[in-house]
């Protein structure tokens, strides 16, 4: 069997009367991609910040390579700097180019030299096959490469883990297939990945295992195929029935 | 004019001290308003309340009257003597400071959310994001309004007068008072002030244009 590297126990999340997070437990091995779907507002984005530690959780324990980060002594800059995170909305440093994106954490958080830092900066930027626009700004790139340099960005300091809230769900259509065959590429290197994602054909392809979220909680879990043939709940059946005549339309 | 080319180092000497406490006031109020702008945004309400405190103050009397406490009011409090230079210098830092601190929360503001989180995501403190993402992204978009923040203290600097400093105003002043010639004069000195004050926005937009983030079309 191999290693976890990340889990979850009983994870809440809790704002004022509002549940976002409702009981939620979850782990994922070396190498293995799980996908989380469900419908918007059913508390995703929220779960997965709370793996990142960015939103700590309310109640619930988490796990990194069997420390835990919801530790009340836990230096939580520590933890974030093993958990790579990739964001809908993209949010690259404006000022900085694509180069400077990908060295900040290398500089000011792992603290490697000049040049280490700038030779592990281009290698993340070559994984992403974006090399060529290192000394590109965000704002002159297309949506597609931005989230490609986010994703180098994540990649870089080798986390143990990449976590990607609905990385293509902004772009538009036509951008969304060099994000995909990015994160393919990922996949089969072996990088372990809990992504959120509605990228339907994808998710067929790479996951292991795929998680149906809604209301705060994890419904219903199985290999793909059971998801696209037959899924157990009513509501991820209605759920699939609706996306997949979505894509067809599209 | 053959008595203002008589008395040109006099008139030097005024914009001399002039230059130099706008440029302290400006430089210092900037140190210290991001100090206060960061106060403000991290520093828990008790301090936001005290900065805010000290934003009113300053913004909400007459520099004159500031110069007047912490040269008068102050040092016979303390029993010490003050000097002039030290005294201006202190309070131009102060009030430019609290105006500062009000352009540079907002930019922070203005850059802080996704900034904030993303700076976290990659294991950096939330000083470090700071440091390293949201000041130089904030401080650019202050450029424009730092402009008006210099010509204004250029043109408060008469107020000096107030604690015995003869900054420009001043020295027309006593060369009226000497040569009865108000009109030269005071063209004169209006000119030195217009050019001196247009200068600087003319060197502030460059830096503008060449600290620009490239793509990034900002419209102010």
């Amino acid at each position: 069997m191999k290693d976890t590297i990340m889990a979850c126990q009983n994870l809440w999340k809790v704002y004022g009367k509002i549940v976002a997070v409702k009981d939620v437990s979850l782990r994922i091995s070396e190498g293995e991609i799980k996908l989380i779907f469900g419908p918007s507002g059913s508390g995703k984005s929220t779960f997965l910040r709370c793996l990142a530690m960015l939103t700590p959780p309310t109640k619930g324990d988490i796990f990194l390579k069997g420390d835990r980060l919801t530790r009340s002594d836990v230096d939580l800059n520590k933890a974030r700097a093993r958990i790579g995170f990739v964001f809908q909305h993209i949010w690259l440093f404006r000022h900085l180019n694509a180069l400077g994106n990908v060295e900040l954490a290398l500089r000011r958080v792992m603290k490697l030299t000049k040049d280490e830092a700038r030779e592990r900066a281009m290698q993340a930027l070559r994984e992403v096959k974006m090399e060529d626009w290192a000394s590109h700004y965000p704002a002159q790139l297309s949506g597609g490469q931005q989230q490609r340099i986010g994703i180098a960005r994540a990649l870089a300091r080798k986390p143990d883990i990449i976590l990607l809230d609905e990385p293509t769900s902004a772009l538009d259509p036509e951008l969304t297939g060099e994000v995909i065959d990015t994160l393919r590429d990922l996949a089969k290197k072996g990088i372990t990945m809990l992504i959120v994602s509605h990228e339907m054909p994808f998710a067929r392809e790479v996951a292991e295992e795929m998680i149906f979220f809604d209301e705060g909680m994890i419904v219903e879990t199985g290999p793909p195929e059971r998801f696209f043939t037959n899924p157990d709940s009513e509501r991820a059946k209605r759920f699939m029935a609706r996306l997949i005549k979505r894509t067809r339309r599209d | 004019m053959e008595f203002l080319i008589e008395r040109l180092p006099q008139i030097i000497n005024g914009f001399i001290l002039t230059v130099e406490f706008t440029i302290l006031g400006v430089l210092l109020g900037l140190l210290f308003g991001i100090i206060l702008a960061i106060g403000d945004l991290y520093g828990g309400r008790a301090l936001s309340s005290i900065i805010r405190g000290y934003v009113e103050f300053f913004r909400g009397s007459p520099i004159i009257i500031q110069l007047l406490i912490f040269f008068f009011t102050i040092p016979s409090l303390l029993h010490v003597i003050p000097n002039s230079f030290v005294v201006g210098a202190l309070v131009f830092t102060l009030n430019s400071a609290a105006y500062q601190k009000g352009y540079i929360k907002g930019a922070m503001e203005a850059v802080f959310e996704d900034q904030m989180t993303a700076g976290l995501s990659i294991g950096l403190s939330k000083a470090q994001t700071i440091f390293y993402v949201i000041l130089p992204q904030a401080l650019r978009l202050v450029i424009p309004a730092w402009t008006n923040e210099f010509s204004s203290l250029t043109k408060s600097t008469p107020a000096l007068l107030a604690i015995g400093v003869y900054e420009l105003t001043s020295v027309a002043k006593g060369i009226t008072a000497d040569t009865f010639r108000p009109l030269e004069t005071y063209a004169f000195v209006a000119v030195i002030y217009l050019v001196w004050i247009s200068s600087v926005a003319k060197i502030a937009d460059v830096l503008y244009e060449k600290v620009k983030i490239p793509g990034v079309e900002i419209s102010v």
